[in-house]
């Protein structure tokens, strides 16, 4: 952990500082006089999160054992890439095909991504799933979601 | 007198009764599906108040405030996504107890506690809607930021195991809050030339994305332990674990009647919301338990601190309504539209001109806390088995859930990007245990400190001294300052811990 | 009459030849309008004024086009965002938006990121008006602009609530006029506006019409728009008071730009329905909404001349 906290705090530190620097100024006008600056909020909270990070690095140099296991295991991460992959083929297919085919295709590739292999599960889930939204939207609520 | 006989007549003689089911029954149903919830209930049922007579219209309408206010538990209970940011603080104590095989145990107590926030906070209403609505007009902007930095201090307790990193996701909500037009000044803020952002970065798909896309990502990265226990976990043979004991009542009792207070006096202030009724009874609850450490493994209190109080800002939140016609929340805003539409004024003058109506509505309304007890009690079993399902079959569909309620919000694939991009940070969070929970508070409260501050300068003519005309604001900076005082102290002598985000055995 | 047959054969005729619609000539096409839903897509999100009165307005165009109007909100940037989309919808008329015109005649000078021009949409005509005005609580110490500006001298740093860059536009004007020194308090919803009146926060306000339903509480001091609001004859606009600063904001059907002329009368005709409709004028009197309606060729002289007139007000103003 202390090792993530030093490097988290590093990313922070620079992605404060780049915000103020450069972000801010560029994404936020000063806005009239005689009101508080739009700025100064977002201003303030980055320079919250400077300071902050600062503290984190060093609290980190500070000695001792490290006896937190590593924040990210291997297996969390590659969930999260399967996942991201699985948004974006479904994404990509909505918007190419539309609703049904993004909606279906989250649900099967969602499955596959998890490790479900039975065919027959993987059909019936998406089925029910998705005729379960149909009824509930346009037949019980009577409202068209797309 | 006479028009509350008449109208029980009307409310149980008529379809009134069947639509207020219908209501709370879809809530509890939305809202128990993660990713679903209260915004969709509303979305979906103001065309249907188009057809409906006024009662059933609004019982239908705060039927479905009610369900969801309730059903939302059920998701942060068994699967640790809290539909929205109010049942989070649920999900602490709440999930715990659902992996340890005490599912019931906590959906009833949830349910139990929800009830009864919803049913005194309901008769509040009734009885003082007119007096405290306009008590509640002597809290001007000044007194709104003075009770806002007052509630930021004392949420900021749940900050987490480490106080710089809860400091810095708090500060991250503030600023993720900051995005879309400024209210004063009209500059748009960090939304790199994109029209959507104008309005700000939405609650509901960042909540969603942060709160239970981030938590299915993690749990599908630790599916073979979760599965392994999901196969092994049984609800408990003993029966005590599956119900509320004599002894938890008796814990929970002052809890819950804490819990509705703070549920209901948070819902009569205009524009704070559900959320800071949750959080602050949760943490006061766990302020004064005598063993504030075991908070976050599976306390029974937190649950009923959670929910009691996220049900009473519900009817609550309607007294600026019934009494002013002011509308104190997005149900309330929705219930203008409704009265409208079918002729009626909202306000006091509805008193005089439909008694019968009002009365009507609040039957209805104490029908919809014993219809929410029933449906709940039903439905608490069926969705218990739920944590029986291997995660591998949960997950997808949850995350096509997620999909629908943040497309919803806004009708645009927009907000499903809005999502996804949040429930990276909240995953990074998660595993660098940055509190989402201090992150959370800051996006809900940034923005309305932020602005009732700037009402405020123009408020007090940018003189610090004019501050001696607002003593409702100078009690509440007062407190802030002891309580920041006092938890310096304290926090020197005991370490406060806090729950970790998700289980890992 | 005959209006009425054909749209019993079209009844009959869409089911069965629904999947050949597609591949009809675009004249065709907009002669037998509509043969299946239309989409009514609405700038602000759902349960407020413009929704309510959007849903009345979509019920009377269904039974009036003999399908059904499906309202769909697209909440953002003032309704830019559904504005926007409306311009990538095909202009067959299954798309319409029924928002405020303020989106094209306002929003352009305000917001940075929105340059629509009357060009840029079709209109199939105007139905209700805002009335806009300024407003203070009835224990204020004035009734007419005339008295609101002899206070205000009297009274320097009073505070007011300003909703729109609109409403700071009106007082900064009144007072540079005058001499004033207003303080404006920043309010996020009418909700919020009304609340800082009933609290005596602020001492006016400008409103967008919703403080109507406050009769005993509110009144109106000055009418922002170029007529009398039909809901306080007594109340003379700002523009008798010699400041032609009026804007006048009405809800208006967009179709895409490059919609056959049939169907943007059709559209039109069943418009005027609902101005006569009874179910419409219960909502539109229970919120205190006038009706006030245009047909497509008034709707775009309408909106070409008040662009014109916002764009000096607004870009010389401010």
């Amino acid at each position: 952990m202390k090792r993530a906290n030093a490097i988290s705090g590093i990313i922070l530190c620079v992605f404060s500082l780049v915000m103020l620097a450069f972000v801010i100024p560029g994404q936020i006008s000063t806005g009239p006089s005689g009101m508080m600056s739009p700025r100064l909020v977002p201003q303030m909270t980055m320079i919250g999160i400077f300071g902050l990070s600062l503290l984190l690095v060093l609290g980190s140099l500070r000695g001792g054992e490290d006896d937190h296991p590593p924040p990210f295991s291997r297996k969390e991460l590659l969930a999260l890439l399967r996942i991201s992959a699985v948004f974006a083929v479904a994404i990509a297919l909505y918007e190419i095909f539309g609703a049904l085919i993004g909606a279906s295709s989250l649900v099967i590739f969602g499955l596959l991504a998890l490790g479900e292999r039975r065919p027959l599960v993987i059909l019936t889930l998406t089925v029910v799933l998705l005729t379960g939204l149909w009824a509930l939207f346009y037949k019980v609520l009577g409202t068209a979601i797309l | 007198m006479e028009y509350l006989i008449l109208a029980i007549g009307d409310v149980f003689g008529g379809t009134t009764l069947l639509w207020v089911a219908v209501g709370v029954t879809l809530g509890y149903v939305l809202g128990a599906i993660p990713g679903l919830g209260k915004a969709i209930g509303v979305a979906v049922s103001i065309p249907l108040t188009f057809y409906l007579e006024p009662v059933s219209a609004l019982g239908l309408l705060i039927g479905i405030a009610k369900g969801s206010a309730a059903g939302s538990a059920v998701s942060a209970i068994l699967l640790n996504t809290p539909g929205e940011p109010s049942s989070a603080p649920t999900a602490f104590d709440g999930y715990p107890l659902a992996r340890q095989g005490k599912a019931q145990k906590a959906l009833k107590m949830g349910l139990f506690a929800s009830v009864i926030g919803d049913f005194v906070s309901t008769i509040t209403l009734i009885l003082l809607a007119a007096p405290l609505a306009r008590y509640a007009l002597l809290i001007g902007p000044v007194e709104l930021c003075a009770i806002l930095v007052f509630s930021l201090v004392f949420i900021g307790g749940l900050s987490g195991n480490s106080l710089t990193k809860g400091l810095i996701a708090a500060c991250f909500g503030i600023f993720f809050a900051t995005v879309g037009l400024e209210t004063e000044t009209f500059v748009p803020r960090l939304t790199f030339g994109y029209l959507e952002l104008e309005d700000g970065i939405s609650l509901v798909p960042m909540a969603i994305g942060m709160l239970a896309v981030a938590e299915m990502i993690v749990q599908a990265g630790n599916l073979d332990t979760l599965d392994r226990e999901t196969a092994e976990l049984r609800d408990s043979s003993d029966p005590r674990d599956r119900r509320v004991t004599r002894e938890e009542w008796r814990r929970c009792a002052p809890v819950i009647a804490r819990g509705t207070f703070i549920g209901a006096a948070i819902g009569i202030l205009p524009g704070l919301g559900a959320s800071v009724g949750s959080f602050l009874s949760y943490g006061e609850t766990r302020r004064v338990s005598a063993t504030p450490e075991k908070y976050g493994t599976g306390m029974i209190e937190g649950v009923a601190a959670a929910e009691s109080a996220d049900n009473a800002v519900v009817p609550s939140s309607l007294i600026p309504l019934f009494a002013l016609g002011i509308p104190g929340s997005v149900i309330a805003a929705i219930l203008i539209a409704a009265f409208i539409l079918h002729g009626l004024t909202p306000g006091p003058l509805m008193f005089q001109q439909q008694p019968r109506m009002v009365a009507g509505l609040y039957v209805s309304m104490l029908c919809a806390s014993a219809i929410l007890l029933v449906i709940g009690l039903l439905g608490q079993r069926l969705f218990s088995q739920i944590v029986h399902v291997p995660l591998r079959l949960v997950i997808p569909g949850v995350l096509l859930f997620c999909c629908v309620g943040s497309y919803m919000e806004t009708g645009s694939i927009f907000s499903i990007f809005i999502m996804l991009g949040f429930a990276l940070i909240g995953f990074v969070a998660r595993k660098l245990d940055f509190s989402f929970v201090t992150f959370l508070i800051g996006f809900v409260i940034g923005p309305k400190l932020e602005l009732s501050f700037r009402q405020s300068l123009q408020l007090l003519k940018h003189d610090a001294s004019n501050l001696l005309g607002h003593p409702i604001a100078l009690v509440f900076l007062f407190a802030a300052l002891v309580f920041v005082v006092m938890s310096g102290r304290s926090s020197v002598t005991r370490r406060v811990q806090m729950p970790p985000t998700t289980q890992q055995h | 009459m005959k209006c009425f047959e054909r749209r019993a054969m079209l009844g009959l005729a869409a089911s069965i030849t629904i999947a050949s619609v597609g591949l009809l000539p675009d004249l065709a096409a907009a002669q037998d309008y509509p043969t299946k839903p239309v989409t009514m897509l609405v700038g602000y999100g759902a349960g407020g004024q413009t929704d309510l009165v959007a849903r009345g307005a979509a019920r009377v165009l269904a039974e009036q086009l003999g399908q059904p109007v499906n309202v769909v909100n697209k909440p953002g940037a003032g309704g830019a965002v559904a504005a926007r989309e409306l311009t990538q919808a095909a202009p067959d008329g299954y798309t319409i938006l029924f928002h405020s015109n303020s989106v094209v005649n306002s929003a352009p000078f305000i917001m940075d990121q929105v340059n629509f021009t009357p060009d840029d949409f079709d209109y199939a005509g105007m139905i209700t008006a805002y009335q806009t005005g300024l407003v203070a609580h009835v224990d204020a110490p004035f009734d007419d602009l005339k008295g609101f500006i002899a206070w205000a001298k009297e009274n320097p740093n009073f505070a007011y609530a300003a909703l729109s860059p609109e409403a700071r536009m009106y007082m900064d004007t009144l007072a540079e006029a005058n001499g004033l020194e207003p303080n404006a308090v920043p309010v996020q919803s009418g909700g919020e506006m009304i609340t800082a009146l009933l609290g005596k926060q602020v001492i006016a306000a400008f409103s967008g019409g919703i403080h109507y339903r406050y009769p005993d509480e509110l009144k109106t001091i000055s009418a922002t728009t170029t007529f009398r609001h039909p809901s306080a004859p007594d109340v003379a606009s700002i523009e008798e008071d010699g400041y032609p600063i009026g804007m006048d904001t009405r809800t208006t059907l967009f179709l895409p730009k490059g919609t056959p002329r049939e169907v943007l009368e059709r559209i039109s005709h069943a418009l005027s329905a609902a101005a006569d409709d009874a179910d419409f004028k219960k909502v539109t009197d229970g919120a205190n909404i006038p009706i006030m309606y245009m047909n497509l060729d008034e709707a775009r002289a309408e909106i070409e001349a008040t662009y014109a007139k916002h764009k000096g007000i607004l870009t010389d103003g401010s």
